[in-house]
C-alpha cells in the first residue's frame, strides 16, 4: 500500500475527534440541581446498557468517518506486495505485427491502424529516457529503427509512417530478434510486447518448439523481461483469396498465345454463387471469369491472352468479392515476353542429305513455323555454326547454345563458354560418335569445377535390335522443364527407343563438387538421362544421347518438339534473374552491359523512389535492390524510359485469417509465461497498476457514504428522535 | 374588564415581594374582571360599608348612608360559609427547582398566597399546612379577614429542604384535619404514587375534597438539555447522576409519561382534581379553576 498524498494522511489524526469530543463532552459536564430524581433512575439503566453497544458503536462510526476521508484524500494504491516502478525507464521491445492478416477491417480502422496506434499508445505512455525498438514481424522481420532508441518521438514519426501489407508473419523469428533486442538493451526493466492479430497460421501449433526455444532463450536471459501479448483486432474467417498463377510456358513470345490459370481459395464458411474474377494486363482488363466457391474450397480459373509487344508486362488476377481482406484478392505476375530468342546451335556433324546434320530435327523441332511456313511465329530463332565459330562474338547475343556431337573445342572457345553460363547463359550438351571423351572429362569437366556436369564413361546399348534398348523412365518428373509430359496428353517420354547412351559417372571421390547438380530424368537401366548443373549464373544440361536420330528414335517421337523446347525456353529463362520473388529475397536486373555504371530509378509499391546504380558482372549489368518487404508491384525505369516489372509477392498462407481463441492464446503464452491482455484499456490499466498501483479511494468513498448513512441510522437510533 | 395584573406572568409578580400585595393585584384584578359577584351567602350580623363598584347590586345599597354624605355604599355583612379550605405547602427539595421561570417552590407560595386572600375574601375559612418529609407547620383554617396576615406570615417565612414523602406526611395529618373541607395541596407530588394515591385515598375517606395543584417546571416537562449534564439532587447532597440527556430523552419522556398517566388514573379514581400547573402559568388560571370547582361544590 502507497500513498499519493502522503501528508494528506495526517488527517487521520483526525478521527480522534469524535473521541475528543466524546471525552469532552463527557468531562465538561452542566451541573443542574435537580428534583425529579425518580424520573431519572431508568435513564441511567439504560445508559449503561446503551452506551456499551450503540453508543460505542456510534462512536466507531464517527471516528472511521474522518479517518476513512482522510484516507480517501491520501490516494491509497495498491501495489500487491511488490515494488512499484513509479515513472521508472524501462527498455521495451513493442514486436508489431505487420503482416498482411493485419489488413482486415473498415479502411480507416484496420487491424494494423488499431495496433499501430496500440504501439503508439505504449511508446507515448512510456517514462521518459526509457528505451525503446520496435520489430515488425512482416516478412521478414526486422527493427523499425536500426538501434535501440531514446528518442520515442522519431519512433513515434517513424510508426506513423508504417503501412500494412507486408508479407507473412514469421513469429519465432521476430521473438527471437526482440529477444536479441531486449538483450542489447540497457534498464533493469525490460518488457516485451508482443501486438498481434494471433493468426492461426503465423501462430500455429507445429512451430510450438519453434517457439519454446524462443521462451527459452528468454528463460535464460540475464534481466527476465515482462512479456505482454496484446491481441489486436477481430476475427473474420470470410476471406478468398487468389492463391497462385500457373503459367503454360516459361517463356513468352510476342503472339504466342499462353495459358495462367489461376487458383482461388474460399477460407471462410460463406458461399461466393457469382465470384467474379478478373483478368487484366498491364492494368487493362482483358477478361472476365465467373467462378462458384463453397466454404472451404479451392476453385481455378483459366485465361488465355495473346502479348502482341514485346518487352516487360504485368498481369494480375483479382476478384471483387467483398471479403475482409481485400490485399490477397489480387495476385500480380511480372511477364517478359521476348521479342526473339535467339539459340545458337553448334553442328559436331553437318550431314550431307536432309536431316543427315547432327542439329537438323533440333532446328525443326525449335522452329517449327518457320520449318512449316506457318503464319504463327516462332519465339525461338536459330542460328547454326559448326564448332570452329563458336567465340565470345557469336556467344554474344544468344540464350542458349546447344552443342551436338561437337568433338572438342579451343581453349578460348571453352572461355568464352564460361563467361557466357556464368552470366545467366544455357548450355546443353549432346554427345555423338564424334565426341572426343578424354576431352571432355577433363578439360570441360576439369574435375568437376567446369561446365560438364559429368563425365562421360563407355557406351552402353547396342545398335541391333537384339541388342538390350533403354528408354526414358516414365515417373513423375521433378523438374519444371518435365514437367510439361506430367500431363499424358502432352506425350509420353517412355515411348522412344534408345538403343545407344553414354553412361555418365561422377568422378570417384569428388562427390562434394557435384552439388548443384540435378538429374532430370533418368532411363529405365537406372543410368541419368539428362542432368543439370548450375555454373555461375547459368546452367548446363547434359544428355546422355544425340539429339539427332542416330542412336534413338527420340527426334522422331511426338514429344521431342515440345520437349526441345521446353529445355530452351527453361535455360533462356534462366538467362534472365526472376521477375516474380518472395518477399524479402532481393530483386535483381540483369541489363546489357551498357547499361554498367548508370544510375536508375526503382518505385517500389508505396510509391517510394530508390536510386539504383549498376553494376558490371559476367558481362552484364546487374541491379540489385534488397528491400523488398512489401510486396506488390515494383518498377524499374530503363534510361531509355522503358519499364521493367518486378513482381514480389507473399505467402498467402495468412489468407486463412483463422485467430486463435482466448485459450489458445493462453497456451501460446504459457512458455513465455507471458501476460495475455485483451485490449489496450487493459494493457494501460495493468501498466498503471504496475507503475502506480490501484487506486482504491473510489471504493473508500462508497463506504465513506456508507458510514455516514450508517451514522445518521446509529444516531436516530441511539438519541431516539421519533418523528 | 380586564386589568394589567392579567397579563402579568408569575415571573413578572415575583418581583414583589410582599406577598399580600401580590396576592391583592391578582385577586382583585382577577375579580373585577367577574360579572357575577363572589359574594354569595346570607347575612346574619353588618361588617362593614364598602364603596359601591360596578357590579354590585343596587339593592344593596345603603340608602341612609347615601343620605347622609351623598355616596353610594354598599352593606356588607358577615356572611356565613361552610366551606373550610385547607392549603397543603410542599415545600420539599425538589420544590425549589428553578428553571427559567421561578421556582415552583416560589410558584406554590405565591399561588397559595392568592388562594388564601380570594378564599378569606369569601368568607371561607382557610388554613394552612406546610411540609416536607414531616409538617413543618400547622395553620388551623380560619375565616376573619385578619387571619390573612397569619397566613401569609407563614409562607413567607418557609424555606424548602428535605425529602418529600408526601404519603407519610398525610397519613400524619389525616387526625389533624377532623372537620372535612377542601384540601388543595400545592406540591410536585414526586415520590412512590401508589403510597402517595393510598393516602390521598385516606384523605377521601375523611370525606375531604381534593384539588391537586399539581406543580411542574417546564424544563421537567420538555427536558431540553443538550450537553452532558450531572444532576444533582436537590433534596439528598449524595445523589449525583451524569446522563447524556440527548440520547436518552426519549427514555425520560417514557418514563415521565408514565409517571403522569399513573398519578392521573389514580386520581381519577379517587375523584380527586389533579391540576398541572406549570410555573409559567397565570396564577389566576389557577384561580379561576378553584372558582369553577368552587361553585361546582356549592
Amino acid at each position: 500500500m502507497n500513498f499519493l498524498n502522503i501528508i494528506l494522511l495526517g488527517g487521520i489524526v483526525a478521527a480522534s475527534i469524535p473521541l475528543i469530543i466524546h471525552l469532552f463532552h463527557k468531562s465538561h459536564f452542566q451541573i443542574i440541581r435537580w428534583g425529579a430524581m425518580h424520573l431519572l433512575e431508568s435513564l441511567q439503566r439504560t445508559q449503561k446498557r446503551r452506551l456499551r453497544l450503540e453508543q460505542l458503536l456510534l462512536l466507531l462510526v464517527r471516528c472511521l468517518i474522518p479517518a476513512i476521508l482522510a484516507l480517501c484524500m491520501a490516494r491509497p494504491v495498491l501495489t500487491g506486495m511488490r515494488t512499484l516502478l513509479g515513472a521508472a525507464k524501462t527498455s521495451v521491445v513493442v514486436v508489431l505485427d505487420n503482416s498482411y492478416s493485419m489488413e482486415v477491417g473498415a479502411a480507416e480502422r484496420t487491424t494494423f491502424v488499431q495496433a499501430r496506434d496500440s504501439a503508439g499508445r505504449i511508446i507515448h505512455d512510456l517514462a521518459r529516457g526509457s528505451e525503446l525498438s520496435v520489430i515488425l514481424m512482416g516478412g521478414l522481420p526486422r527493427p523499425l529503427l536500426d538501434e535501440p532508441t531514446f528518442n520515442t518521438e522519431r519512433a513515434t514519426r517513424e510508426l506513423g509512417k508504417l503501412q500494412t501489407g507486408y508479407g507473412a508473419a514469421d513469429v519465432p523469428a521476430s521473438l527471437e530478434m526482440a529477444v536479441s533486442t531486449l538483450g542489447k538493451m540497457h534498464e533493469a526493466h525490460r518488457e516485451m510486447i508482443v501486438l498481434s492479430d494471433f493468426q492461426k497460421i503465423s501462430w500455429a501449433e507445429s512451430e510450438d518448439v519453434e517457439r519454446a526455444r524462443v521462451a527459452n532463450l528468454i528463460k535464460n536471459m540475464p534481466v527476465k523481461p515482462l512479456v505482454m501479448f496484446i491481441h489486436t483486432g477481430q476475427e473474420d474467417k470470410n476471406n478468398v483469396s487468389v492463391q497462385s498463377l500457373d503459367f503454360s510456358r516459361f517463356l513468352l513470345g510476342v503472339n504466342q498465345p499462353f495459358q495462367v490459370r489461376a487458383h482461388l481459395k474460399n477460407h471462410g464458411s460463406s458461399r461466393y454463387s457469382s465470384m467474379r474474377v478478373f483478368f487484366r494486363v498491364d492494368g487493362t482488363e482483358k477478361s472476365v471469369a465467373q467462378i462458384e466457391l463453397g466454404p472451404n474450397e479451392s476453385g481455378q480459373v483459366l485465361f488465355t491472352h495473346t502479348f502482341d509487344k514485346a518487352g516487360s508486362h504485368v498481369i494480375s488476377v483479382d476478384t471483387d468479392v467483398p471479403d475482409a481482406l481485400k490485399s490477397d484478392n489480387v495476385l500480380l505476375a511480372a511477364v517478359p515476353v521476348w521479342d526473339k530468342l535467339p539459340v545458337l546451335l553448334v553442328n559436331g556433324n553437318p550431314g550431307r542429305g536432309p536431316l543427315e546434320g547432327e542439329t537438323d530435327f533440333l532446328e525443326i523441332a525449335l522452329q517449327p513455323y518457320n520449318a512449316t511456313k506457318g503464319s504463327l511465329a516462332d519465339l525461338i530463332t536459330t542460328r547454326v555454326v559448326d564448332q570452329h565459330h563458336v567465340d565470345a562474338h557469336t556467344v554474344k547475343d544468344v540464350r542458349v547454345v546447344i552443342l551436338a556431337n561437337v568433338q572438342q573445342l579451343q581453349d578460348h572457345q571453352i572461355k568464352a563458354l564460361e563467361d557466357f553460363v556464368r552470366g545467366g547463359g544455357g548450355l546443353m550438351i549432346f554427345p555423338g560418335n564424334r565426341i572426343d571423351i578424354s576431352w571432355y572429362n577433363s578439360r570441360l569437366s576439369a574435375d568437376g569445377k567446369g561446365l560438364l556436369p559429368r563425365k562421360f564413361s563407355t557406351i552402353e546399348g547396342g545398335p541391333e535390335d537384339n541388342d538390350p534398348h533403354a528408354a526414358i523412365l516414365g515417373q513423375h518428373q521433378e523438374h519444371p522443364a518435365f514437367q510439361l509430359f506430367n500431363d499424358p496428353r502432352n506425350g509420353d517420354l517412355s515411348t522412344a527407343t534408345i538403343r545407344l547412351w553414354y553412361k555418365l559417372v561422377e568422378k570417384q571421390g569428388t562427390a562434394k563438387t557435384n552439388s548443384g547438380e540435378f538429374v532430370m530424368a533418368r532411363l529405365n537401366t537406372g543410368d541419368p538421362f539428362m542432368i543439370e548443373k548450375k555454373y555461375g549464373e547459368g546452367s548446363v544440361i547434359i544428355c546422355s544421347t544425340p539429339c539427332s536420330a542416330d542412336w534413338s528414335n527420340l527426334p522422331l517421337r511426338p514429344f521431342y518438339l515440345p520437349l526441345m523446347q521446353q529445355l530452351v525456353t527453361y535455360l533462356a529463362a534462366k538467362f534472365d534473374p526472376p521477375r516474380n520473388i518472395q518477399v524479402g529475397l532481393p530483386l535483381i536486373a540483369a541489363l546489357p552491359a551498357a547499361l554498367d555504371g548508370k544510375t536508375m530509378e526503382l518505385t517500389d509499391p508505396g510509391g517510394k523512389k530508390h536510386k539504383l546504380t549498376a553494376k558490371n558482372q559476367g558481362g552484364r549489368a546487374l541491379l540489385n535492390f534488397d528491400d523488398t518487404r512489401i510486396p506488390g508491384l515494383y518498377l524499374l525505369e530503363l534510361p531509355d524510359k522503358s519499364l521493367i516489372h518486378f513482381v514480389v509477392n507473399t505467402s498467402r498462407s495468412e489468407s486463412n485469417l483463422a485467430q486463435l481463441t482466448a485459450d489458445e492464446i493462453k497456451t501460446a503464452a504459457k512458455p513465455f509465461e507471458a501476460t495475455v491482455v485483451k485490449s489496450m484499456d487493459e494493457y494501460r490499466q495493468m501498466e498503471q497498476r504496475r507503475r502506480y498501483g490501484r487506486e482504491i479511494w473510489r471504493p473508500l468513498l462508497w463506504a465513506l457514504l456508507g458510514l455516514i448513512f450508517v451514522e445518521l441510522l446509529l444516531e436516530q437510533r441511539v438519541g431516539g428522535i421519533k418523528r | 374588564m380586564a386589568i394589567a395584573a392579567d397579563f402579568l406572568t408569575p415571573a413578572d409578580l415575583q418581583k414583589i415581594s410582599n406577598l399580600q400585595v401580590l396576592a391583592r393585584l391578582v385577586v382583585e384584578g382577577f375579580c373585577s374582571g367577574l360579572h357575577t359577584s363572589p359574594h354569595k351567602g346570607f347575612s346574619v350580623e353588618f361588617r362593614e360599608h364598602r364603596q359601591y363598584v360596578t357590579g354590585d347590586e343596587i339593592r344593596r345599597l345603603d340608602w341612609k348612608v347615601y343620605g347622609k354624605t351623598d355616596r353610594l355604599y354598599i352593606r356588607e355583612y358577615e356572611e356565613e360559609t361552610n366551606l373550610r379550605a385547607t392549603l397543603l405547602v410542599d415545600v420539599s427539595g425538589s420544590m425549589a427547582y428553578a428553571g427559567k421561570n421561578i421556582s415552583k417552590y416560589s410558584y406554590a407560595v405565591h399561588l397559595a398566597a392568592c388562594l388564601s386572600y380570594l378564599m378569606l375574601r369569601q368568607q371561607d375559612s382557610v388554613g394552612l399546612v406546610t411540609f416536607d418529609q414531616k409538617v413543618r407547620q400547622y395553620i388551623p383554617p380560619r375565616s376573619r379577614p385578619s387571619h390573612l396576615r397569619v397566613l401569609l406570615d407563614a409562607l413567607q417565612q418557609t424555606k424548602t429542604g428535605g425529602e418529600t414523602e408526601l404519603a407519610k406526611v398525610f397519613h400524619q395529618l389525616v387526625p389533624k384535619i377532623h372537620r372535612r373541607g377542601l384540601l388543595i395541596i400545592l406540591s410536585d407530588c414526586f415520590g412512590n404514587v401508589p403510597e402517595l394515591l393510598s393516602a390521598l385515598a385516606h384523605f377521601r375517606h375523611a370525606h375531604h375534597e381534593i384539588i391537586i395543584f399539581q406543580i411542574w417546571d417546564r424544563d421537567e416537562l420538555d427536558f431540553p438539555f443538550r450537553q452532558w449534564t450531572r444532576f444533582d439532587s436537590l433534596e439528598m447532597e449524595e445523589d449525583k447522576r451524569l446522563i447524556d440527556p440527548v440520547h436518552l430523552k426519549s427514555v425520560y419522556m417514557e418514563s415521565l409519561e408514565k409517571f403522569r398517566a399513573d398519578l392521573k388514573a389514580g386520581c381519577h379514581r379517587h375523584r380527586i382534581d389533579l391540576v398541572p400547573m406549570t410555573t409559567d402559568i397565570p396564577y389566576a388560571e389557577a384561580l379561576a379553576y378553584y372558582l369553577a370547582r368552587r361553585k361546582k361544590q356549592i
